[in-house]
């Protein structure tokens, strides 16, 4: 959010302007603060949450969290020289960076969409890991 | 968590979904420019990302994890809150095939009232649900 914010400070100022500055301050709000701090809070306060700490436990949380950054990092390396420069470095971070944002949505909904549950589902469902758990 | 919390939290993990899906590809066609009309979908992208994600995911948890009436231990209406998730996704539904092009432009009014009905029933369900039961 502060660099969204810092952002539209220098869009304000003529000079330090340059190109995708207004899609990328709406990005980095709507993507980099807003919908990750959904996607933070959500992880931990939705019900069936793993209480083991660690990347392999939680590997989809994490992916979603590296995904999302890494693509949206990539986005503002890469979208201010996109259009006039030639290298093609600059069109590959692009594509990477589109590609890992939709996959960090992806892995995010396999995270949350098994723990949206009503209370009886819930029951149910600790009652299965509890009888598994015993045999 | 109730049912129509449920409802709008999984709707707008496909509206999550699909948003993103449509920002990657827009974003990609900035540096391989294949298939310019994916451009064409940027209301889509911007009604399905803010409406569709951002505030019916709040909504949802919100209607979820609010304080409940003490004396009911409800939520209120059940039928209000039926209505509002329906007239909600249909305002929503009104306005991307209204910019695809497959209804009138003028169905874009009705998307917003449908929209606005639907708010305007999560400020009567959840007024009073904006308490402290601490004395």
């Amino acid at each position: 959010m502060l660099t969204a914010l810092l952002l539209a400070i220098a869009y304000e100022i003529n000079s330090i302007s340059f190109p995708g500055m207004m899609p990328l301050f709406w990005h980095l709000l709507m993507v980099g603060w807003i919908t990750q701090i959904i996607f933070g809070v959500s992880l931990w306060m939705f019900p069936g949450r793993t209480r083991e700490e660690g990347v392999k436990a939680q590997k989809w949380a994490w992916l979603t969290y590296l995904m999302l950054n890494i693509g949206l990092i990539f986005r503002v390396i890469a979208e201010p020289v996109v259009s006039s420069s030639g290298l093609v470095v600059w069109d590959i971070l692009i594509f990477l960076s589109g590609i890992l944002q939709a996959a960090a949505a992806v892995a995010y909904t396999i995270e949350l969409w098994p723990r949206v549950q009503s209370k009886e589902q819930r029951r149910k469902n600790l009652q299965k890991k509890r009888k598994r758990e015993g045999n | 968590m109730p049912a129509p919390s449920r409802w709008m939290i999984r709707c707008s993990l496909l509206y999550l979904l699909t948003g993103f899906a449509i920002g990657a590809a827009m974003l990609i066609s900035k540096a391989y420019p294949v298939y310019p009309q994916v451009w064409q979908l940027l209301p889509v992208h911007i009604e399905i990302a803010i409406f569709g994600w951002i505030i019916q995911f709040t909504m949802g948890t919100a209607y979820w994890i609010l304080p409940r009436y003490l004396k009911t231990g409800g939520r209120g209406n059940s039928m209000l809150a039926k209505s509002m998730v329906v007239l909600f996704n249909t305002g929503i539904l009104l306005n991307v095939i209204s910019y695809l092009q497959f209804l009138p432009e003028e169905a874009v009014f009705w998307g917003r009232l449908s929209e606005v009905g639907a708010v305007g029933l999560f400020v009567i369900l959840h007024w009073n649900r904006v308490v402290s039961y601490r004395r």
